[in-house]
């Protein structure tokens, strides 16, 4: 059954290798463990910290504790001392460590006292041990000191040594993460001796009490605790040296321990105790919780208490999990086999000895069934929780669960008076049954027992004889009477089972289908916003709380990116705890270890790319239930794929612009070089035939000659406006004026300028009378409509050309067809791109390409749209259509004489 | 020989160059000034009927010319200017320029330009009270206007911008003279006041109001009132 797959292996152990290698740029941890206060830590680590700064290494003291020891004080002399930061702390000045001025200081090696400390209330880690742990992954070496008291694991084992149950703890990680440790031992004797001598600081509120404490038993036994961590510790140093060297086969085959823990105050102790096993097993431990497949929990708190527990046994070394299943034991078992599990530890009341053990105890049936694996008993009392202030509330759906109960029990009574009216009813029991299961399946379990009860009573007293009474004549009736209430009691159970069944299957599908519509929102939308907004308003609509996301600008600052509702704010110290979540990628805000002042808690959104911003959920009401926080991991890792995905596509957008603009260039230069050229090619030979060959030419093609530089000239200088105008539109320094414009005066007036150059061309206008002023440029307008008869004037093969202007559901329609070839299908959206051009009606490229695309730049500057539509009729002709709404200005006063 | 003497202020030397001989030509009696401050002297040491003036000069601004000519002179001014100072053109009518002309043009078009301002300086002096186009008459001493010799019927308002329009014949009037004119200083940006107008006006007046023949549309600066060559 136990694993031995890594005995016949002599390669390295990857996790030892990894053990040893600390991550890059880390600092190292030095923890003077002691097994008291008064043993000397604090002058052990000045000391060495003095001799270090003697061989020329940058140490600084962040804090030490001298509690006014001369000895200890005069150690630090000649080393560096860093300032403090001061606090007001109930209505006085207290120094606190200044964390932010260490990691500005930035020395190679700081020394910070008492691990254990707290720090005062408005700091940024509520513990100092989180102070450290950001010194140390800021790359500072650090040392500190500890007693042994304060671990997490031995607050138990403290406890009953010395009766103290100590506030200020320390998780068990610590002391195995730390890279040196450095027991300072001092024999219990002396040290009361040192105490008597008053060479120990104690505060004198605290006295009494210490001279409980440092008694020769407490001292002994702690003495003992601290010698025997440090030697576990040496242990393992010795064995990760082993394994990762590839030494083989000294170590015993590996325990791995399964933990079974409930909401019960009994749990916390199995966590602790289990602790103690896995690190005297030098063991991995697995924390699972079991909640049953079929029902809720009866204490919605519970998942909570859970959660808490979790937390708890992960700051001791656990990996944790939860387990749901309908037969615990089988899945317990199987759980086991899988993780190849040696010992499974789970807890056993003593108090509640249960009358009627309907099913055999967990533990009984472990031990039952659990073959080849160890089971380890934490017996203890297993205390009932404190009522719910709650409760109170509860009351409406109580008082409505026991009319149900009644309405149903007393309509199945009259119902049945009714029938034995008509009829004689042999088994009138079985429709008060009835309203027992009707009572199950409305309102729940309570419920059912009052229907049980209150039919019961019914049943005795309007049909089983004497009537009326609640006495009972016959014995066969009392049989008949108990057999009724326990059918009832027992189809009661089984509906209300049912009810519960068919709601926990309810609410995890709700959470499963508003799941799966996120996804699906998700999946269509292309915008990193759009992801964010989608993601902000989901956790507000499952949650009922404020969520806000915040991702990094280009310039790295975190900032708001989406909230919901859209007004919430964040101050400035949200923004603190939002930022260390980004830069630690670890959780922040209400309810956890780092800035807990902030109502909200910030969890940063990962992707394989790294953490991509922050998501804050206001957290102040309390936490979530572990069904939500299912939901909320969910919706963050939907939200943080779907954030990625949009990134990479707005990349790749971008990339594509790139491109985009590179061909557009090379257009415009290929553009500019044939149009400039041709006609400026043709005007210099026009120009010079005339000066150098003129006076022997007749009259005629010397009118020709000249003709032909007029016209080069005029196309030269239309090109040069289009090219100006195109310059306009792409610096967005076009800026269309808003005149009230009469449209039909602005068509008149740019068919007018059509003709001037295109004498040939046929325009007709037909522009609907009382046509409303349009809010636009007039003089855009005028130019948009040019182009557009220029365009004809080239494609549309001396077709006539009809403008057509009028009013078309509220919009001003303005519509431009000639009797041209027309377009094909693809090209119409086509055409209003940057120099896109056809083949004219001879197969050479007129056009510049441009005429159209300034065409929808200026409608849109104006507020309009423009499209093209082909045929137009008879299989022939192109159709381009601009809108522009409407809104008609309020009317001249002076309208009337 | 009495000819008109026209100032034309550019700092291009090619535009100099063409435009000398062909107005030279036409019969007109050229004088160059290349900035602002020649332009101003020349225009009092000189007495030109009319100045041409490009916008772009290199020492002032061409709108500050018209401004400081404007304080002595009524000396009639064409603006030559470019398509991307739509604005800047508008600005120097609105101070007093009297018409514009869009860089590149055609000398036909210039002399019709310059005709309009001399023919409206002659008729400035003479003190005209009669108006006649294309069979429309307005006689300003009798406040009448007749189409064909029928009389038609203008509101106060149409009748003011008419003869506003009609004494700057051949000649663009901006909106925001027509606006301030006739409405007042406070309606300068009441465009939609003027289109309303301009619409009766038509219907009363042009023989096809689908294709005004008399009042013409310049598309972004005014109204031109047509003048028989």
């Amino acid at each position: 059954m136990v694993a031995n797959a890594a005995r016949d292996e002599t390669r390295p152990d990857p996790d030892s290798l990894l053990a040893a290698n600390r991550p890059e740029g880390r600092g190292r941890l030095t923890i003077f463990l002691g097994a008291a206060p008064g043993v000397g830590k604090t002058f052990a680590m000045l000391s060495r910290a003095r001799a270090l700064r003697a061989q020329g290494v940058d140490v600084a003291v962040g804090l030490a504790e001298t509690h006014g020891r001369s000895e200890t004080a005069q150690l630090l002399d000649g080393l560096e001392t860093l300032s403090r930061r001061h606090v007001a702390y109930r209505g006085r000045m207290i120094e606190a460590f200044d964390l932010d001025a260490a990691l500005a200081r930035h020395p190679r090696v700081l020394v910070v006292d008492e691990l254990a400390a707290s720090n005062p209330e408005g700091s940024r880690h509520p513990k100092r041990h989180q102070d450290i742990e950001e010194l140390l992954t800021a790359g500072i070496d650090v040392w500190t000191a500890l007693n042994i008291q304060h671990l997490e694991s031995l607050t138990d084992v403290v406890a009953d040594i010395t009766g103290v149950r100590v506030q200020e703890r320390v998780p068990d990680l610590l002391l195995s993460k730390a890279d040196d440790i450095v027991l300072v031992d001092l024999p219990p004797a002396e040290l009361i001796a040192r105490l008597k001598e008053g060479k120990v600081y104690l505060p004198d509120s605290a006295r009494r009490a210490a001279e409980r404490f440092f008694r020769l038993g407490n001292l002994t036994a702690l003495r003992e605790l601290a010698l025997r961590r440090t030697a576990d510790r040496v242990d393992d140093d010795v064995v990760d040296y082993l394994k990762s060297h590839a030494i083989e086969g000294v170590w015993a085959a590996s325990e791995r321990l399964i933990v079974c823990v409930g909401p019960d105050t009994l749990s916390e102790k199995v966590v602790r105790t289990a602790s103690r096993i896995a690190s005297g097993l030098n063991a991995p431990w697995l924390v699972v919780s079991l909640e049953r497949a079929d029902r809720e929990p009866s204490d919605p708190a519970d998942p909570g208490r859970i959660e808490a527990l979790f937390r708890f046994a992960e700051t001791l070394g656990a990996q944790t999990r939860r387990l749901i299943a309908s037969d615990f034991v089988a899945e317990l078992l199987k759980l086991a086999r899988r993780e190849h599990a040696t010992q499974i530890v789970l807890g056993v009341p003593t108090t509640r000895r249960r009358l009627f053990r309907l099913r055999p105890s967990l533990a009984d049936e472990l031990a039952a069934q659990a073959a080849g694996i160890g089971l380890h008993l934490v017996t203890g009392s297993a205390e009932p929780r404190p009522p719910r202030r709650t409760r109170r509330q509860d009351w409406m759906p109580r008082l409505l669960a026991a009319c149900v109960a009644c309405l149903a029990v007393a309509g199945a009574t009259l119902t049945g008076l009714g029938i034995e009216q008509v009829v004689p009813l042999s088994n009138v029991s079985l429709l008060l049954l009835l309203a027992v299961v009707v009572a199950a399946i409305r309102a729940g379990y309570a419920s059912a027992l009052l229907a049980a009860v209150l039919s019961g009573l019914a049943y005795n007293f309007f049909f089983i004889p004497p009537l009326y009474t609640f006495t009972i004549a016959s014995p066969h009736e009392v049989f008949a009477f108990v057999i009724f209430l326990l059918a009832a009691l027992i189809a009661g159970g089984l509906a209300s089972r049912v009810r519960e069944q068919a709601r926990t299957a309810l609410s995890r599908a709700i959470v499963v289908q508003s799941l799966y519509d996120f996804a699906r929102k998700l999946s269509g939308t292309a915008r990193t916003e759009d992801v964010l907004w989608a993601s902000v308003s989901q956790l507000h609509e499952s949650f009922g709380r404020a969520a806000v996301f915040l991702t990094p600008s280009e310039a790295g600052e975190l900032a708001l990116a989406a909230a919901w509702p859209p007004d919430a704010e964040l101050d400035v110290s949200d923004l603190t705890a939002a930022r260390w979540a980004f830069s630690h990628r670890e959780p922040a805000g209400h309810d956890t270890g780092t800035l807990p002042a902030s109502p909200y808690q910030f969890r940063p959104l990962t992707s394989p790319h790294g953490v991509i911003g922050v998501c804050g959920l206001r957290w102040d009401a309390g936490p979530v239930d572990a069904l939500s926080e299912r939901m909320l991991l969910a919706v963050m890792d939907q939200a943080a794929v779907a954030i990625d995905r949009a990134r990479l596509a707005q990349e790749s957008i971008a990339q594509a612009a790139r491109l985009q603009g590179d061909t557009l260039r090379a257009a415009l230069l290929s553009s500019i070089s044939h149009d400039l050229r041709t006609p400026l090619a043709t005007i210099t030979g026009a120009v010079t035939s005339l000066r150098q060959l003129g006076t022997r030419m007749s009259p005629e093609s010397r009118d020709d000659l000249l003709l032909t530089i007029e016209e080069e000239s005029s196309r030269l200088s239309r090109f040069v406006a289009n090219l100006l105008d195109m310059t306009r539109i792409e610096a967005g320094t076009l800026d269309a004026t808003r005149d009230w414009l009469d449209v039909g005066d602005v068509i008149r007036a740019a068919v007018e300028r059509g003709a001037r150059y295109f004498p040939d061309l046929a325009v007709e206008t037909a522009i609907a009378p009382d046509l409303p002023l349009l809010r636009g440029d007039g003089v855009l307008l005028g130019q948009v409509l040019f182009n557009l008869i220029d365009n004809a004037a080239k494609y549309a093969a001396g077709a006539p050309v009809r403008i057509l202007a009028r009013m078309e559901s509220g919009q001003l329609v303005l519509s431009m067809t000639d009797g041209g070839p027309g377009l094909p299908a693809e090209d119409l959206e086509a055409v209003f791109e940057k120099f896109f051009r056809r083949g004219g009606p001879d197969g050479r490229a007129p056009g510049t390409g441009l005429g159209l695309s300034i065409a929808r730049g200026f409608v849109e500057a104006m507020g309009g749209s423009i499209t093209a539509e082909s045929p137009v009729e008879n299989r022939r002709g192109t159709g381009i259509v601009m809108r522009f709404p409407v809104s008609p200005p309020e009317t001249p006063e002076a309208c009337s004489p | 020989m009495n000819a008109d003497r026209i100032l034309v202020v550019d700092d291009e030397p090619q535009i100099q160059r063409f435009l000398r001989p062909a107005l030279g030509a036409a019969g007109y009696d050229v004088v160059e000034a290349a900035t602002g401050a020649a332009a101003l002297k020349a225009a009092a040491t000189l007495a030109p009927d009319v100045i041409i003036l490009d916008l772009g000069l290199p020492d002032m601004d061409g709108k500050e010319v018209v401004a400081q000519l404007r304080g002595w002179s009524q000396v009639p001014i064409i603006i030559l200017s470019a398509r991307d100072r739509e604005s800047e053109k508008i600005a120097a009518l609105d101070l007093g320029a009297d018409d514009y002309i869009e860089k590149p043009f055609g000398i036909g078009e210039l002399t019709a330009r310059i005709r309009a301002a001399l023919r409206h300086k002659l008729r400035q002096e003479a003190g005209s009270e009669r108006v006649c186009m294309d069979g429309l008459e307005i006689d300003t001493l009798r406040r009448l206007v007749s189409r064909d010799g029928a009389p038609v019927k203008l509101t106060p308002k149409e009748y003011d911008l008419l003869v506003l329009l009609a004494r700057h014949a051949g000649r663009v009037v901006t909106h925001r003279t027509l606006l301030t004119s006739v409405w007042g200083p406070a309606h300068g940006e009441d465009l939609h006041y003027l289109r309303v107008f301009i619409g009766q006006l038509r219907q009363k007046i042009e023989r096809d109001p689908a294709r005004p023949a008399i009042i013409r549309t310049e598309p972004g600066v005014g109204y031109r009132f047509a003048e028989e060559e």
